[in-house]
């Protein structure tokens, strides 16, 4: 098959997936989550009144009508408005998207950015008290819950020591023309370093683990020994030969994690008070806010499948072995 | 649910009738009850609460279940479907709730059908009749003679038991900010404490930590308490309710009733709104017509009175109510903002306005200045405002949190002056430790309420419902639950609300040997398995 068919089939695939997907939330929402309007009974509403909410959300239609709208409008990008104010949904969730990976993004570079060196210089010492020792951090870090995590490093930096902002994005109130005036300030980079450094920690440990283990399978190769034999020096071997070749599950995990990053660490931007989509998303089902909450399940769905797609592309290229068949 | 619970009831009489001897057969036992309570991670003190309900009623000879449920179910199961046994939920003390009307209309039996707020289905026509006179008697004496007779007359039939009145604990930076006066129900954040507050430090911007924002600034469509909190300080009302919950003049100088369906109102000479346009008397009368013509539904309730409104003078207006209101003033007069005619009378549909476009311009003491969702709102103070000359701080700043801990922590660094919603237990000693801040306690007028089932077996029984009162340790629940910010329930209108709670009412104090005592005068006894038989 040629590689232009595969990607054809690829696309088509994602687009139908996508539609499942699209119809599993809306169903999946309306049946399973409360009346968005229950909530208002507190507030003194009767039925009557509630009914009358109801109505100005759409909610009174048929559910096939409200579906076949839904879909009608999703295929042109409109995903509706949000029904605690009304405000389109897509723009909500693409800058909540955004913030939510301008802390996501480098954490998680600089999770591999360590972790990957760090594992295989690991699996050079295995066996000794430094492997155990790495490991044992990498899993602490990895099983430690970041919202503790998170908590602690807010007692000391941020309120022991007053060196960090202990929330939000940016020192309030602040005035930005658009996403990228509003990140690039030192500002910015002063309150990104707490949240970004707990949510390093936490994924620390998978780069670090599987570098390491598939290290050490490839160290058994003959090429290695092959390698060896030339005189080529150790350092060289590590890191030009094995490394190299240990790299493929280590790129599989790195595009899963940052596909699910999308959603966000909820426990991460909850303790910094992050404004990212993973606390949108949490409110949304919370409420039973049906447009924001599809939007943005549908944005994260999205985001993973074409991640997986990227992935296999890139694999042809890291491997030339791997083929379209 | 009910259909297996009625054949459970009927095996279970069947299953009796044929052990035990003829003499005890005419014997029923009393049908097992289920209580609905909240789950434990959205509230830990309903869902215990329950299980001190459940282990008292069990040992009076009840088959008690205790079912948790996600919130929105549970309001859903209680209030539209009205399908349970019995329910705990409760009622925030918003400052209009101060007022007696709601929640004495929670007892009213017209309010009985499904999704209105007596879904326990007490009905006493007597309670319904002083009802309607209370709300219509202008004169506030024999306004609260007739309040106070409701309380007496629903208290010995328990058709729902106060549990608790839940303190509300807030605390504020004294090296920032000094006059800061709690309000009941409303904490610091009310609708005076940014006029009262005065800088002692550096910042003279009052800055509020909260876990909660505006749902939305639309005055045509937020339906949350919280994105009034907010509007209330930009957007003027007729009257103000004062920290004592009594109505003052406000926007309005005089508010006359010339007779008991018409109320005359005179507006404030020279008050101009945020833009600088004069406040008018056609303003106020088009904002009541603009709510009532609208969809609006959170202001229903309080615009029901209102036939229909005229300008009938440089800066009169004449309300003609449709029947008379003795809350009118209270209630409607003190939650209806006046709106700019001129910014709002070309906007149709104003519920669909997108956040960029909602306006905001009041005449308020306070000029909205931005909200930026999920991360900050600030207005600042109006130096044209009649009210200007008295407030001290130069604008509001209200920072947003995740949740209770950021708030904490803000307040604790010195982010933010003070909170804006309750503190977590855990950290009510971590403030009192600091010297920096005051802790403030101020009793809540709303409540947590056990609700009967009045339409089914056997909360039908008034002895019964006596009975399971008195073996309520309520007390319990305010000192381990509520460790001790609390206070006991008594009637529906809270001992903290003055001027209308009856202090001389039954208080059903826990006592388990009177429960018995009632439960066996009643004609109900004990099998020999110690369950209650009747």
């Amino acid at each position: 098959m040629s590689r232009r068919n595969y990607l054809i089939r690829r696309v088509i695939q994602a687009i139908f997936s996508l539609w499942v997907i699209a119809t599993i939330l809306f169903f999946l929402f309306r049946l399973g989550l409360p009346d968005p309007t229950a909530a208002l009974i507190t507030e003194g509403l009767n039925a009557e009144q509630r009914a009358a909410v109801r109505a100005q959300f759409g909610l009174e239609d048929p559910l096939w009508r409200q579906y076949l709208l839904y879909l009608w409008n999703a295929v042109q990008g409109d995903f509706g408005l949000s029904f605690a104010n009304r405000a389109p949904v897509a723009s909500v969730v693409w800058e909540r998207l955004a913030n939510t990976m301008v802390l996501m993004i480098p954490a998680i570079v600089l999770a591999y950015v360590i972790g990957v060196p760090l594992g295989a210089w690991l699996s050079w010492k295995r066996g000794t008290g430094t492997d155990t020792g790495g490991i044992a951090l990498g899993l602490m870090f990895r099983s430690a819950p970041p919202f503790w995590t998170g908590m602690i490093v807010i007692l000391v930096l941020g309120v022991w020591l007053s060196a960090f902002p202990t929330s939000g994005m940016r020192t309030l109130p602040y005035d930005a023309d658009g996403f990228l005036d509003k990140i690039f300030t030192l500002d910015f980079l002063h309150h990104l370093i707490l949240p970004a450094l707990v949510v390093a920690l936490f994924y620390l440990g998978s780069p670090l683990l599987i570098m390491r283990n598939t290290m050490l399978e490839v160290y058994g190769e003959d090429f290695i020994e092959m390698a060896r034999a030339k005189g080529l020096p150790e350092r060289r071997i590590l890191y030009n030969h094995a490394a190299r070749n240990a790299l493929l599950p280590v790129v599989t995990q790195l595009a899963v994690t940052i596909g699910l990053a999308a959603g966000g660490q909820v426990a991460v931007e909850g303790v910094f008070s992050w404004p990212g989509l993973g606390r949108e998303i949490f409110r949304a089902v919370g409420t039973s806010d049906f447009p924001l909450a599809q939007a943005s399940f549908l944005v994260l769905a999205a985001f993973i499948i074409t991640l997986n797609l990227l992935v296999d592309i890139l694999y042809t290229a890291l491997d030339p072995r791997v083929t379209f068949q | 649910m009910t259909m297996t619970r009625m054949t459970t009831t009927s095996s279970i009489a069947f299953a009796a009738a044929l052990v035990l001897p003829a003499a005890a057969a005419a014997q029923e036992p009393v049908p097992p009850v289920e209580i609905y309570t909240t789950t434990e991670s959205y509230d830990p003190i309903r869902y215990e609460g329950a299980f001190i309900i459940q282990e008292a009623w069990e040992e009076l000879g009840l088959d008690v279940t205790v079912t948790p449920m996600e919130f929105s179910t549970l309001l859903d199961r209680f209030y539209s479907e009205q399908d349970f046994d019995a329910t705990i939920l409760g009622w925030s003390g918003r400052v209009d709730r101060l007022d007696p009307q709601f929640f004495l209309g929670t007892l009213d039996s017209r309010q009985a059908e499904p999704g209105a707020n007596n879904p326990g289905g007490y009905d006493n026509p007597e309670y319904d009749e002083l009802f309607d006179a209370q709300a219509r008697e202008f004169d506030i004496e024999a306004r609260r003679d007739i309040v106070h007779e409701m309380q007496e007359l629903y208290m010995p039939d328990v058709p729902v038991v106060v549990l608790f009145h839940r303190d509300e604990v807030v605390a504020y930076n004294n090296t920032a900010f000094t006059n800061m006066n709690a309000m009941a129900g409303e904490g610091l954040y009310s609708e005076w404490g940014a006029m009262e507050a005065e800088p002692v430090g550096d910042r003279t911007t009052l800055r509020i930590g909260g876990p909660q924002e505006p749902d939305n600034i639309n005055p045509l469509n937020s339906t949350s308490v919280w994105g009034w909190k907010w509007m209330r300080l930009y957007y003027d009302r007729l009257v103000r309710l004062s920290p004592e919950v009594e109505p003052v003049d406000w926007a309005a100088t005089d508010v006359t009733a010339e007779d008991d369906t018409t109320i005359v109102v005179t507006l404030r000479e020279g008050m101009t709104f945020h833009d600088g346009e004069p406040v008018r008397a056609e303003d106020v009368a088009f904002t009541f017509d603009y709510y009532m013509d609208s969809s609006y539904s959170y202001f229903d309730s309080y615009l029901e009175p209102v036939d229909s409104v005229e300008v009938t003078g440089d800066h009169e207006i004449t309300f003609n109510l449709t029947e008379p209101s003795a809350s009118f003033a209270t209630i409607t007069l003190s939650q209806i903002p006046i709106l700019p005619e001129h910014v709002w009378a070309d906007i149709e549909d104003p519920q669909e306005l997108s956040p960029d476009d909602i306006p905001t311009v009041g005449s308020g003491p306070f000029v909205f200045d931005r909200y930026d969702r999920g991360e900050f709102m600030s207005i600042t103070t109006n130096p044209d405002h009649f009210q200007a000359d008295e407030i001290a701080v130069d604008g509001v700043e209200f920072l947003i949190y995740a949740d209770a801990e950021g708030v904490f922590t803000a307040l604790d660094t010195g982010e933010v002056d003070m909170t804006a919603w309750r503190m977590e237990p855990g950290q009510i000693p971590l403030a009192e430790d600091n010297d920096d801040l005051t802790v403030v306690s101020v009793p809540d007028f709303g409540y947590f309420h056990f609700t009967f089932n009045l339409r089914r077996e056997p909360f039908d029984d008034v002895a019964m419902r006596r009975a399971l009162t008195m073996a309520m340790d309520r007390e319990r629940m305010v000192n381990v639950l509520l460790e001790g910010r609390g206070e006991v329930g008594t009637s529906v209108i809270a001992p903290v609300n003055e001027y209308w709670h009856n202090p001389f009412l039954e208080r059903f104090e826990f006592d388990m040997e009177a429960a018995r005592a009632e439960l066996e005068e009643a004609g109900y006894s004990w099998d020999e398995d110690g369950m209650l038989v009747r």
